[in-house]
C-alpha cells in the first residue's frame, strides 16, 4: 500500500476517507499477527466522515484521509493506552499527546493502536503483555521491537503509516526486519509530550511507511515545537515532502570500516555492498571511516536507558492510576505486589539495573562512565561530520528471527540494537530502508545523518527508492 | 568552634537549620496550575502533578527569580548555571515517585545572614518541588491522599552549622522569616507549613576538632517549639554522652506536647536517594542581565529601609528597627506619615498600637486599625483637639469597632480643653475648693502640684490641654 | 552483585520477586552486567558526562497558569478514590 497514492486517491475525491477507513478497519479485524492491542473502530468512523464532510479543511493536509495506527505509547485522550504493560491495561488517559493530536490535525484517521513491547523495552515485540507480534513474512518470526505492531501494520498492508518510537532502535530495527522505511528524528525534534517515557535523553517518536515519502508526509506532520517539552527545539519548520525533490548534489558518504567484525551476517553485508553500489550510481563518493567506538555504544546505553527507566516508571504504584494488587496488607505490600504484578520479567530487569546503577557508590563507575562514553560516542560523530555527509551502515546484524530464540551468547538480544543505538546517544537522526532480500526475508540499510539532517536523509533515501525496487516488497 | 557563652554543662552545642520556605507565585515550580493554599482537595492538580504517564515538567520563571532574590537578599552566589536533579523515592504523596529538586548545582550558594551580634553562613538555597499531603483522619483504615500541595515551589535554605545554641537558632529563623516576607518570597506562616525547619544538633567538647555526630529533627512548626526542640535535644546527647554511649545519626521528631525528640522508626534498609540530573529538564545558565532585572524590581530590605526612615522621618536607631522589623507595621508607617505626623506616629505605633497587637494577638492587618483612623487620630492629638490620655481611648475605641475618630470623639464629647478663658475658671475654681493645700504648696509642698492638676482633670474627665493647665496653674499658685 | 544487594535493590525499587527465583534474576543481572562491563575497556579520560544530547539550556515558562484540574477524571480514574480524596492502606509515620 503505497502512501502517496492513497493521498492522491483521496485528494481527487477517488476514494472518501470513510471508504479508506473501512478497508483499513476490515483488514485490522482480519488481522492474526497480534498487530493491535484495541480497535477503534467507531472513533475512526466518525473521524472519516468528520473529513469527508469538511474536505476542503483537510485536502492539503500532509495526511489528508490517510487511516493511520499508532504505537499504544502515545497517550490518546479517552483512549486506552497500555503501552503494552497489564500496569496500562485498562488506562485511559485524560489527555491527548502531542504526536496524536497533530497528527489527528493533519487529516489522519486513527483505526487503532498497536502492540508494542512493554514499555518499549525489547528488539522483537515478545514482551508486551498481550503477547508477541508475529512478522508479516514469515509468522514464526519476531517483526523487531518494540515498535513491532506499528511495523508490522505497514507492512502488511493493513494501513499506509503508523508511529512508532525509537530510544535504542525500536523503530528502524523492525523497520529493517518488516521490510519497510522507519525513522529516527533528531533528539528534540518532535515533542514527547504525552509519549510515555521510557529513556528521556534518548526517547524519539517516529513515522514507518513503505518509503520515504510517506515517512516524510507522517514526520511533516509529527514534528512541531511544543512548550510543553522542554527538550524539544525551536527550530525553523522544514516541510519534509517538499524537501524531497531538492537537489542536494553529489554527497560524500561515509562506510564503517571493518564492518564485518561486529557479526553482521553475510547475507545483511551483502545486501551493503549492493547498496554501496546504487550510491555510488547516484553520484554519491564513498568514503571509509573508522568508527571503532561504535560497538560500545550498547554498554553504555544498557546503563542509561535502564537508569532513566528505573525512575521514569516509580510513577507506577498503583495509587493514583493504572493497576492496583488486590493484595494488599499495607502501603508497602501495595506497592511491591503492584509493581510484581502489573510489570514483566524484562521491566523488572532493567528497573533493577537501572536502580543500581544509579545506587550509591555505583554511580560513578557505571552512570557517569556511561555519560562519558556518550560524550564520546557524540564526539565521534561529529570528528566524524565533518568529513562526510551521512553515514551509511547495516540496521541490523541480522534478519528477522525466531520468537523465543535460543542464543549461547545471553546477551544476543541486546546486541540487536548495536548498530542503531550510537544514533540514540547522540541524539542523531537516523533512518532505516529496505535494500535487499534473502531467504524471502527483507534486510535493512541504516542511513545517519547530522543534526537535524532530516530533509538530507529522506531526500537521500528517496533518491535510492527512486531506483530500487526493495521498498516495494511485501510479504 | 567553641563559643563560651553558650556551653550547655561544659558542651558545646553545634547547630544547623534546613528550613523550606513555599515560594509565592502564581503557578507551581514546574506545572501552569495555582498556587495556592487552602483549596478543596485536589482542586489545584495539573496532568504533571498527577504524575501521569508521559507528562513533563517546565520550569516557571518566577520561582527562580524569587530564588535569586534570595541570593541577592543574602550577598550569595546566584548560580551561573543550574541543574535539576532528581531524588527517588517511594511515599504516597509523591505522584511521581521522585522529587525534582537541586543537588550539585543549586539556584545560590555561600550566602550570610547577620543575627545582630553575628553572621550565619547560609551552606546554599536550592528550588525543589513539594510534595503532597497523605492525610490519615479520614477513615479508619486507610490514609488518603490530597495532591494540591504537588508540585508547589520551595525554597530550601540550608545553614552552615553555625549557630550555637538554641536562642540563636531562633534570631536565626527569625531572621530569614523576615527576609523572605519582606521580599516577598513566601508568607513564612509557620503554622500554615508555608515556612518549616528541620534541625540538625549535635554536641562536641569545645576543645575538640571535629563537630560531634548529629541527629536530624523534624516536624517543628513554630518559632517557640525550635528552641524547645532544641534545647530537649542538647540535653538529650549530653545525657547519651555522658552516659558513656554514642550519638546515633538518625531524624528525630520534636513532641510539642511531651516536649522530647523521638526517634523515627528506623528502616530495615537504607534509603539511596539515586540522585541523577532530571533528563526532562535542561540547565539553565542565570544570566548577568537577568540578576539585575531581579535586583531593579526588588523592595528594600529591612536595613535599607531602617536607613531610609531616620533619615527621611528623623526617626532614632530603635525607632527605625521596631517599625522595620515587620514590612506591614513599616508600609502602615510611611501611609501614615504621607497625612500626618511621622514623630508622633512612631511613638504611638511603637508604644500603644504593639500593645494592642500583643494583648490581643492578631496582626496589625488583621485589626480595624487602618492608616486612615489611625492618622487621623494623629493629627487630632497633634492639633490638640484631644490629650494623650484621651488618645489612648479613642484608640481602644477604633481598635474595637473600627469607627472614625473624629465621630468617637463627638459622640463621647471628648474634646480636648484648650480654651485659656475655661481653663483659667475650672482651675480658678479648683484652687478655691482646695484652699489648705494651696497654703500648703504656696509653704513649699511643691509635689502638690500634681495633685492641682489632677483634680483639674477631674473636674474635665480628662479633656484639660496638659500644657496650658501645666502654665495656667503655675502662673495662678505664684500670683 | 550478591544476594543481599539483591534484596536492597528490590526494596529500593519496591519489586517483589519470590527469593527461590533470586538465584535466577542474579544470573541474568550478572549477564548484563558483564556486557555493561566492556565500557571499563575504554579510555575516557578527560571526557565530560553528556546528559542531554542536543545540550539545550534555558527552557522556562512565564508564571501564569492553565486551568487543566479534572479533579473528577483524575479520581475516577483511579483505582481507589472518594469524592475528594485518593484511598491507600493506612500509614503509619
Amino acid at each position: 500500500m503505497n502512501f502517496k497514492l492513497q493521498r492522491e486517491s483521496f485528494r481527487s475525491k477517488k476514494i472518501s476517507a470513510k471508504e479508506a477507513t473501512q478497508e483499513a478497519i476490515v483488514k485490522a479485524k482480519k488481522d492474526k499477527l497480534n498487530i493491535f492491542i484495541n480497535h477503534f473502530e467507531n472513533e475512526a468512523l466518525l473521524k472519516a466522515e468528520h473529513i469527508d464532510n469538511n474536505f476542503d479543511e483537510f485536502k492539503d493536509m500532509p495526511l489528508s484521509g490517510i487511516p493511520i495506527a499508532h504505537k499504544d505509547i502515545f497517550c490518546t485522550k479517552n483512549i486506552t493506552t497500555t503501552c503494552g504493560s497489564k500496569m496500562l491495561e485498562n488506562f485511559v488517559p485524560p489527555y491527548e499527546s502531542t504526536v496524536t493530536e497533530n497528527c489527528n490535525a493533519a487529516g489522519s484517521i486513527m483505526i487503532a493502536k498497536t502492540n508494542m513491547d512493554e514499555f518499549a523495552m525489547g528488539s522483537s515485540n515478545e514482551t508486551s503483555f498481550f503477547g508477541p507480534v508475529s512478522n508479516p513474512w514469515k509468522e514464526n518470526l519476531v517483526p523487531g521491537g518494540s515498535s513491532g505492531g506499528s511495523a508490522a501494520c505497514v507492512a502488511a498492508n493493513i494501513t499506509s503509516i503508523s508511529t512508532g518510537t525509537d530510544t535504542g532502535g525500536s523503530i528502524r530495527q523492525p523497520a529493517a526486519l518488516c521490510g519497510i522505511t522507519g525513522m529516527k528524528p533528531t533528539y528534540g525534534l518532535v515533542s514527547r509530550w504525552g509519549m510515555i517515557a521510557f529513556c528521556s535523553s534518548m526517547d524519539q517518536a517516529g513515522p514507518f511507511s513503505r518509503d520515504a515519502f510517506g515517512c516524510a508526509a507522517l514526520l511533516d506532520a509529527m514534528a512541531s515545537y511544543d512548550t510543553k517539552d522542554s527538550t524539544c527545539t525551536k527550530r525553523k519548520k522544514v516541510c519534509f515532502e517538499k524537501s524531497l525533490n531538492k537537489n542536494f548534489g553529489n554527497l560524500k558518504i561515509g562506510v564503517i570500516k571493518n564492518i564485518d567484525n561486529l557479526g553482521v551476517s553475510k547475507d545483511i553485508l551483502n545486501a551493503y555492498e549492493n547498496s554501496k553500489i546504487v550510491l555510488q550510481g547516484l553520484g554519491h563518493q564513498l568514503s571509509e571511516i573508522d568508527f571503532s567506538e561504535l560497538s560500545s555504544g550498547i554498554c553504555s546505553y544498557y546503563v542509561i536507558a535502564p537508569a532513566e527507566c528505573s525512575s521514569n516508571l516509580s510513577r507506577f504504584d498503583g495509587i493514583k492510576f493504572g493497576h492496583r494488587s488486590q493484595t494488599q496488607k499495607d502501603i508497602s505490600d501495595l506497592y511491591m505486589q503492584t509493581r510484581s504484578e502489573g510489570f514483566g520479567d524484562e521491566v523488572k530487569k532493567r528497573i533493577l539495573i537501572g536502580t543500581h546503577v544509579l545506587s550509591a557508590g555505583f554511580y560513578d563507575a557505571y552512570y557517569l562512565k556511561a555519560q562519558k562514553v556518550r560524550r564520546m560516542m557524540k564526539n565521534k560523530f561529529e570528528e566524524v561530520f565533518k568529513e562526510v555527509d551521512l553515514i551509511f551502515m547495516p540496521t541490523t546484524l541480522d534478519q528477522a528471527f525466531k520468537k523465543n530464540r535460543e542464543s549461547s551468547d545471553p546477551n544476543r538480544m541486546y546486541k540487536e540494537d548495536l548498530l542503531t543505538i550510537p544514533a540514540n546517544l547522540a541524539g542523531l537522526p537516523a533512518i532505516s530502508f529496505p535494500n535487499g532480500l534473502k531467504n524471502n526475508l527483507p534486510i535493512g540499510g541504516q542511513l545517519i545523518g547530522n543534526y537535524f539532517g532530516e530533509d538530507l536523509l529522506l531526500n537521500t533515501t528517496n533518491k535510492i527508492q527512486e531506483v530500487t525496487d526493495w521498498h516495494k516488497m511485501t510479504p | 568552634m567553641a563559643q563560651n557563652d553558650t556551653l550547655v554543662k561544659g558542651w558545646q552545642p553545634v547547630i544547623g537549620l534546613e528550613v523550606h520556605v513555599q515560594i509565592l507565585t502564581n503557578t507551581k515550580l514546574f506545572s501552569p496550575a495555582k498556587n495556592k493554599f487552602g483549596e478543596d482537595a485536589n482542586t489545584l492538580v495539573d496532568l504533571i502533578d498527577m504524575g501521569l504517564p508521559g507528562v513533563l515538567p517546565v520550569l516557571n520563571e518566577g520561582a527562580m527569580k524569587q530564588g535569586i532574590k534570595f541570593g541577592l537578599a543574602t550577598s550569595a552566589k546566584i548560580a551561573k548555571t543550574m541543574i535539576f536533579d532528581r531524588k527517588n523515592y517511594f511515599y504516597p504523596d509523591l505522584p511521581k515517585g521522585y522529587q525534582i529538586t537541586q543537588l550539585h548545582f543549586p539556584i545560590v550558594r555561600d550566602g550570610v545572614v547577620d543575627i545582630g551580634n553575628k553572621k550565619i553562613r547560609i551552606h546554599q538555597a536550592h528550588l525543589e518541588e513539594d510534595a503532597g499531603k497523605s492525610i490519615h483522619d479520614q477513615y479508619d483504615a486507610n490514609s488518603v491522599i490530597d495532591l494540591n500541595r504537588s508540585g508547589v515551589p520551595l525554597l530550601e535554605i540550608v545553614s552552615e552549622p553555625d549557630i550555637r545554641s538554641a536562642s540563636e537558632a531562633v534570631d536565626y529563623l527569625k531572621k530569614i522569616h523576615q527576609i523572605i516576607t519582606y521580599l516577598d518570597i513566601s508568607d513564612g506562616n509557620m503554622s500554615q507549613g508555608s515556612m518549616r525547619c528541620d534541625a540538625n544538633v549535635s554536641i562536641m567538647r569545645p576543645d575538640a576538632k571535629e563537630f560531634g555526630t548529629r541527629a536530624e529533627i523534624k516536624n517543628i512548626n513554630s518559632f517557640k517549639f525550635v528552641e524547645k526542640a532544641i534545647n530537649y535535644e542538647i540535653k538529650r546527647q549530653i545525657k547519651v554522652l555522658e552516659g558513656g554511649k554514642t550519638i546515633e545519626q538518625e531524624t528525630r521528631l520534636y513532641d510539642s506536647t511531651k516536649d522530647e525528640t523521638r526517634s523515627m522508626r528506623t528502616k530495615e534498609f537504607a534509603n539511596d536517594y539515586r540522585y541523577f540530573p532530571c533528563p526532562d529538564l535542561v540547565p539553565t545558565n542565570i544570566s548577568e542581565d537577568l540578576i539585575e532585572e531581579v535586583k531593579n524590581s526588588m523592595d528594600e530590605l529591612p536595613e535599607e529601609k531602617e536607613g531610609r526612615f531616620k533619615k527621611e522621618y528623623k526617626l532614632d536607631d530603635y525607632e527605625a528597627k521596631v517599625l522595620c522589623s515587620e514590612k506591614s507595621t513599616a508600609n502602615f508607617f510611611e501611609e501614615v506619615c504621607k497625612t500626618t505626623d511621622p514623630a508622633l506616629s512612631a511613638k504611638w505605633i511603637i508604644g500603644e498600637v504593639n500593645a494592642l497587637i500583643n494583648k490581643h494577638d492578631i496582626t496589625l492587618d488583621d485589626s480595624k486599625i487602618t492608616s486612615d483612623n489611625f492618622s487621623s487620630l494623629i493629627t487630632k492629638i497633634k492639633d490638640g483637639t484631644i490629650s494623650g490620655k484621651i488618645a489612648k481611648e479613642v484608640l481602644e475605641e477604633i481598635w474595637n469597632t473600627g469607627k472614625n475618630p473624629k465621630k468617637i470623639i463627638k459622640s463621647k464629647g471628648l474634646e480636648q480643653i484648650s480654651d485659656e478663658g475655661e481653663l483659667e475658671s475650672i482651675a480658678q475654681s479648683v484652687l478655691d475648693k482646695n484652699s489648705s493645700q494651696v497654703e500648703a504648696y504656696k509653704s513649699g509642698k511643691d509635689k502638690l502640684f500634681g495633685y492641682f492638676v489632677g483634680q483639674v482633670m477631674k473636674e474635665t474627665q480628662g479633656k484639660a490641654n496638659p500644657a496650658s493647665i501645666n502654665e495656667i496653674l503655675k502662673r495662678l499658685l505664684n500670683s | 552483585m550478591d544476594k543481599i544487594e539483591l534484596k536492597n535493590l528490590l526494596f529500593l525499587a519496591r519489586i517483589g520477586i519470590e527469593d527461590k527465583e533470586h538465584p535466577k534474576i542474579l544470573e541474568k543481572l550478572k549477564n548484563t552486567f558483564d556486557l555493561i562491563d566492556e565500557m571499563n575497556e575504554l579510555n575516557l579520560d578527560n571526557i565530560e558526562p553528556l546528559n542531554n544530547p542536543l545540550e539545550l539550556n534555558n527552557v522556562s515558562r512565564e508564571d501564569s497558569d492553565n486551568d487543566r484540574n479534572s479533579k473528577k477524571d483524575f479520581l475516577e480514574g483511579s483505582p481507589e478514590s472518594d469524592e475528594d480524596y485518593f484511598i491507600v492502606p493506612k500509614i503509619i509515620e
